[in-house]
């Protein structure tokens, strides 16, 4: 102890910094709030599934613990792979083929103004905007016996090939898909046209001036300065696809057979009818970890080319 | 402009105007089957022989879709305004002040990014419900806060750090405390930003289908979407009073997205794009 | 699990990983240690599990709710018939599709939004071993039921279960009508393909369904969407297998299977008539309810479904549409067709069990008889209604040989809750002829080893 009038200035020096260090932690309390119910209601919940996949519960008497048994299901059951096969192959329908269509409408137009450009971007938005189940609610109609598809192709001929395509075997998880590619190109021609707007026209000229026909104008001038987009439209896509339920809910609950069933819909199926909440779970989890791993994937590489 | 690249500018437009077609195809064809005398057997697309308004409100009273909307509504106006102060003090902190370990958090919440409604909605209906929150939309209105957190977090920082650093160097200089720089000077400015993040958020809530229904039991209190995908599977072949209903349900989000298109779609690409 | 790192001291890496690394630490550390955490350890039990003896409905305005899923029509005209009786009491109907309802069934009846009030189905076996629906066997006894309702049908509602508060069976709903499936058939479109009469034996009916086919018309209008496929599947079923062994197998009975030279015979005869170009063309994409209104407009000659569309079929069709039950090998054979009741439970977490009881027992009632009859159900107290006419008599005089011949069957699903899926997407691909037979009873069976496993 030392003498009493030195003490105030010895605090203040003393205690100088850590009250600096808790004025820069004061500033979290400005996070706190969001982080709180962030981690309780996405967070926990998300980390809860993982622990409740080591169970075999029904929802409502004592669970009991089974290790990976569940997992080992997930990957032995056929009904369970086929939903992730069936996952996959929407990826197709959901991300490749928007993605494709927005680079050819991108590398057609990259050089020019573009007039009238407002009135498309509104229109294409559209079906981003509007429920994805008001969206399958009305496909489900167009894809009926007497709906608008059909009427199409009896319109040029094709009667032979008119069918309920939602009941088909071959066709119903194309049509499925399909329903994703008519959501999703709209967003990915307008990130690429959005995107090819910031190139120099400069490069085209010289791309021009060195003899490039479009397709290695494309390749060597447009394509590379989409790649930040290219790795964005692919992850929104990929998790739409991944994710998908509501579409395939109101659509096939899944069927003709499992040709349509989704992880989204069996884990929503097996956890509130079936009574298997663990397996439920463990496929919840394996659907997260699949789209985590594709989203870093993607990102990696967008990455690493730069 | 020779003829190649004349015909590649041509074929470009070409090519959006059919996709713009088969866009909005679908929505034509569900409008004129909602505009035909109910109970007819509607085929495709097909011009109405007389217009009838009277699905809509036979799908509004008799089905019960003036209630959907309200719930709807009532879920978005929980779920916009908290969201948008929640996010905007936390992208407020995360954005412009040096937090220890600030990046760290700032990368939690994007983490949050690929979570989807699948991995967390089973334990949210057995916790939810252990406290009374489920069929209520309390519950509901949490879980999608939670749900949205990561990308409004996460837009509100981007927004923040692009903000002036002297802006709230001279503010501190002259004594302000960090909430008078929020509140007075940031905020003001954040306008734009939030307003995006704002229809963001309603679209989302709006749209929003297993989180409901799991969480709401109770048809009578059940949002747009769920409605719709109950009314589907019992009036499937009512197709004008169906494709009413549908339209119904997508009407509120299609006026707003006409009036502030703007706002909509610079959300919709640059919030792609910053991920 | 030592080696996880708490989620502050995590090695500087990629903030991304950091957080990912910190999740997984948080997850399993504390969670698994801790017993109290085990799933379902916390659940409370929820209510009586019994109603009371006593029958007098308290005098307030009392407000039921109650949720279906067949016969809307019905629903609605008796709870109107009841409210005049009982002006205090008032019943909110809440219709679901079938498929909506049996899908969302276990999640509303555990919710604390549960209907006062639900119709029996697949899934309230489990919920009454759980106490989720009240015990009614105090009623039976307080109202006299078993005067006005056929035994059996109550005995079918019991789960297996003793009553904890009679001693005797415990009973968990009770039967409005009685519901049998079987095919219904155009009269016009049938005289034009040269069909005159329902057909006496199977091998007959084939031959008017391949008459059919070549007067150019569809034959049979299957809604395979949902469950009409699996009720074609179980009425050929009901004849190939022995009801015994049927009945076992529904029932969860030690040993039963499915698996049988019988259900093969059925599972190939549905793959048959497919190949045969039998069915509408888009049956895996037809709802039940889409397959009843399309037969009305003529699309096709013959339907299957249950008796819950008659009243439906008659209103839009008059005279112009019968029925008869699936027919056998034989003329002489037994009539054998599914069938259940449509049912009523009572939640245990109504707060009116009394009024709840007054709505079940009004059921039984000779003017709840009438209204059960006028739409296609055959009434529990059957000598209480008028004779129906046209095609509800046909369905009315088929129950009748078949209570006769002791051949109502209950349907498929009942043997477990997956059961339904497992049916719906099963017959779905033996319709398309996308499956062997043994691989489609395999997959059933499968589902069956795993509810009554122990």
């Amino acid at each position: 102890m030392s003498s009493t009038p030195s003490r105030p200035a010895a605090d203040r020096r003393t205690a100088s910094r850590p009250a600096r260090r808790r004025g820069r932690w004061r500033g979290y309390l400005y996070v706190l709030p969001a982080l709180a119910v962030y981690l309780a209601f996405a967070v926990l919940p998300a980390l809860h599934t993982a622990y409740l996949s080591l169970f075999e519960w029904d929802g409502v008497t004592l669970g009991r613990w089974v290790g990976l048994d569940n997992y080992r299901e997930v990957f032995g059951d056929a009904v369970l792979r086929r939903s992730v096969l069936n996952a996959l192959t929407l990826v197709v329908f959901f991300s490749f083929l928007p993605i494709l269509l927005g680079l050819v409408t991108a590398g057609l137009l990259a050089r020019y103004r573009r007039p009238g450009m407002a009135a498309y971007r509104f229109l294409f938005m559209l079906p981003q905007v509007v429920p994805l189940v008001a969206v399958g609610v009305t496909w489900r109609w167009l894809y009926g016996d007497d709906g608008l598809v059909n009427q199409a192709l009896r319109t040029v001929g094709l009667d032979g090939v008119t069918r309920a395509w939602l009941g088909d075997f071959d066709a119903a998880l194309i049509a499925v898909g399909l329903v994703g590619t008519w959501v999703l190109s709209g967003l990915c021609m307008m990130l690429f046209l959005s995107g090819v707007q910031k190139v120099d026209p400069s490069l085209y000229e010289a791309a021009r001036l060195d003899g490039a026909g479009p397709v290695r104008e494309f390749v060597s001038v447009t394509l590379p300065h989409l790649r930040g987009e290219l790795a964005v439209a692919m992850t929104v896509t990929m998790v739409a696809a991944l994710a998908s339920f509501d579409i395939v809910y109101v659509t096939t609950n899944g069927g003709p057979g499992e040709q349509t069933t989704v992880p989204g819909l069996l884990v929503y199926r097996l956890a509130f009818s079936d009574g298997k909440v663990g397996l439920a779970s463990a496929l919840a989890v394996v659907l997260a970890c699949l789209i985590l791993v594709l989203v870093f994937v993607v990102n990696r590489l967008s990455r690493s080319e730069e | 402009m020779n003829s190649a690249t004349r015909t590649e500018r041509w074929s470009g437009y070409a090519l959006l105007t059919v996709m713009a077609a088969a866009v909005i195809m679908p929505f034509l064809s569900v409008f004129l089957a909602s505009v035909q005398p109910a109970g007819t057997p509607v085929v495709g697309l097909a011009w109405p022989e007389q217009w009838s308004w009277d699905n809509y409100r036979q799908a509004w009273t008799v089905a019960g879709f003036s209630d959907l909307i309200r719930a709807s509504f009532v879920i978005a106006a929980g779920v916009v305004p908290a969201t948008l102060v929640l996010a905007a003090s936390a992208g407020y902190a995360l954005g412009t002040m040096k937090l220890p370990g600030g990046n760290a958090v700032a990368a939690f919440f994007v983490a949050g990014l690929t979570i989807p409604v699948e991995l967390i909605v089973v334990p949210l209906y057995y916790d939810l419900r252990g406290v009374g929150l489920t069929n209520s939309y309390l519950g509901v209105i949490l879980a999608e806060i939670a749900l949205f957190m990561p990308f409004s977090v996460f837009w509100m920082r981007t927004h923040f750090r692009s903000t002036p650093p002297s802006l709230v160097e001279a503010a501190r200089v002259d004594g302000a405390s960090s909430a008078t720089i929020l509140l007075r000077i940031l905020l003001p400015l954040a306008r734009p930003s939030l307003m995006t993040l704002g229809l963001l958020v309603f679209m989302w809530s709006w749209n929003q289908f297993l989180l409901v229904l799991v969480l709401i039991q109770d048809t009578t209190m059940h949002t747009a979407p769920a409605g719709l995908g109950f009314f589907v599977g019992q009036n499937s072949t009512d197709i004008p009073t169906l494709a009413a209903g549908t339209i119904i349900v997508m009407l509120p989000i299609l006026t707003l997205f006409a009036v502030f298109q703007r706002s909509f779609i610079a959300g919709l690409l640059q919030g792609a794009t910053k991920g | 699990m030592g080696t996880d790192r708490p989620p502050g001291r995590a090695r500087r890496a990629r903030p991304r990983r950091r957080a990912a690394a910190a999740c997984a630490a948080a997850a399993l550390l504390p969670l698994a240690a801790c017993d109290a955490l085990t799933p379902g350890s916390a659940a409370e039990a929820p209510g009586p599990r019994s109603v009371p003896s006593r029958t007098a409905v308290p005098d307030e305005d009392i407000t039921l709710r109650l949720q279906f899923a067949d016969a809307p029509l019905m629903v609605d005209a008796l709870i109107a018939a009841f409210e005049e009786e009982h002006p205090r009491i008032t019943i909110e109907p809440q219709y679901k599709t079938f498929s909506d309802y049996v899908k969302n069934l276990k999640l509303t009846m555990t919710s604390d939004s549960a209907p006062d009030i639900a119709q029996f189905a697949v899934g309230m076996t489990d919920l009454a071993e759980d106490g989720h629906v009240l015990d009614l066997a105090p009623y039976r006894e307080a109202y006299g039921w078993d005067a006005s309702i056929p035994p059996v049908s109550l005995d079918q509602l019991t789960a297996g279960r003793a009553s904890e508060s009679t001693g005797g069976r415990a009973l968990f709903g009770v039967p409005a009508g009685l519901s049998m499936t079987g095919i219904y058939y155009n009269k016009e479109l049938a005289a034009r393909a040269g069909i005159e009469q329902p057909p006496r034996t199977l091998a007959e009916f084939e031959d008017q369904l391949a008459a059919a086919e070549e007067a150019g018309l569809t034959p049979l209008g299957v809604g395979a969407l949902d469950s009409g496929g699996l009720h074609l599947w179980a009425a050929l079923l009901n004849h190939t297998m022995s009801t015994d062994d049927y009945w076992d197998w529904v029932n969860g009975t030690e040993g039963a299977t499915i698996e049988t030279p019988q259900a093969m015979a059925a599972s190939e005869r549905v793959i048959e008539w497919g190949r045969l170009g039998y069915y509408n063309d888009s049956a895996n994409g037809t709802g039940q309810v889409d397959s009843t209104a399309q037969f009305t407009r003529g699309d096709s000659v013959f339907l299957i479904n249950g008796n819950w569309a008659a009243g439906q079929l008659a209103t839009a069709m008059g005279d112009n549409v019968g029925f008869f039950p699936m027919p056998g090998g034989h003329p002489a054979d037994p009539v054998v067709a599914s069938g259940f009741s449509v049912s009523y439970a009572v939640s245990s977490r109504t707060e009116h069990p009394e009024a709840a009881g007054a709505f079940l027992d009004f059921l039984t009632t000779p003017e709840a008889g009438r209204i059960i009859s006028d739409n296609g159900f055959l009434p529990t107290n059957a000598e209480a209604a008028e004779p129906p006419r046209g095609v509800l008599a046909d369905v009315a005089e088929g129950h009748r040989l078949a209570v006769a011949d002791d051949g109502i069957t209950t349907f498929p699903d009942f043997a477990a809750p997956a059961m339904l899926d497992a049916l719906r997407s099963g017959v779905q691909k033996l319709i398309a002829g996308r499956v062997e037979p043994a691989d489609y009873l395999d997959a059933l069976q499968d589902v069956w080893d795993e509810q009554h496993a122990e």
